[in-house]
């Protein structure tokens, strides 16, 4: 799980490193940006499915359920809709849309640690 | 990368092109659809699973969550020279500066942290710097005309 997230993370970072390259460079989110974001999107989902597991398999105390599910499909939500607002809004804004919305889940990633603790141990 | 180049045209060529976008405004909408998201999810499990155990804060929290819808609903519509937007981000900041002022010098009244405690320390102070910068941006803007 611990590997799982890491990939999430190390993905939300780069995506957003290259969304303010291309904010600061004057360009609008193209297929490379775009891409990004669907991979990072695609790792929430892993990461998310990957959890739920291990909390069905598991027989530690039960976390937060609410809460923790929560997160993981606000910062799937996010980065989707990130993604979607950049391929619409054609300007170097919607580059900065995708910069600060994956720059939100590495902190949605933090507290998904904090929340279960027991799904990375 | 090969994306397009989307430099700044006259204004009397983007007139006649195609709007690309709404530019700043679209970032500003989107942090206000981030913070309406978290707020009112937050506010919800507070309010339904522990009312009892710190009534204002908790109440706070809804009315923080309902600022943030109101604008960002605000803002799609009406754009940044809307001025029920601006009023509602006045009334924002006002939150902001109430509920932190009041975290600050009684702590007992808020047993729990809502967005707008401590001027929004949980979320990196943005909830105190969100509504300057979108006032500043609204108020720039306004002045430019309809073409900007």
């Amino acid at each position: 799980m611990s590997a799982v997230s890491i990939v999430v993370g190390v993905l939300g970072g780069l995506t957003a490193v290259l969304a303010v390259y291309y904010a600061v460079r004057d360009l609008s989110a193209d297929l490379v940006l775009l891409g990004a974001c669907l991979v990072t999107a695609l790792g929430w989902l892993v990461l998310g499915i990957a959890l739920g597991a291990k909390d069905l398999a598991s027989a530690g105390p039960a976390p937060d359920r609410v809460v923790l599910y929560g997160y993981l499909l606000t910062a799937l939500v996010m980065v989707v809709g990130g993604g979607w607002v950049g391929a619409f809004e054609r300007t170097r804004w919607g580059s900065v849309v995708i910069a600060v919305v994956c720059a939100v889940t590495l902190v949605l990633l933090m507290r998904v640690h904090q929340i279960w603790p027991g799904g990375f141990a | 990368m090969t994306a397009p180049r989307t430099d700044d045209v006259p204004a009397s060529r983007a007139a006649r092109e195609p709007r690309r976008g709404r530019g700043l405004e679209t970032v500003l909408i989107i942090v206000y659809a981030i913070f309406a998201l978290s707020a009112t999810a937050r506010s919800l499990v507070q309010v339904l699973t522990k009312f009892d155990h710190a009534p204002v804060a908790y109440s706070l929290s809804l009315v923080a969550a309902a600022t943030y819808i109101a604008v960002t609903v605000a803002l799609v519509r009406g754009g940044r020279r809307s001025a029920v937007a601006r009023a509602l981000v006045v009334l924002e900041l006002l939150g902001v500066l109430v509920v932190g002022t009041l975290t600050v010098v009684d702590p007992a009244l808020f047993p729990e942290a809502t967005v707008w405690s401590v001027f929004g320390q949980g979320y990196g102070y943005v909830p105190l710097v969100l509504p300057v910068l979108a006032l500043v941006y609204m108020l720039l803007g306004g002045r430019k005309g309809p073409s900007a």
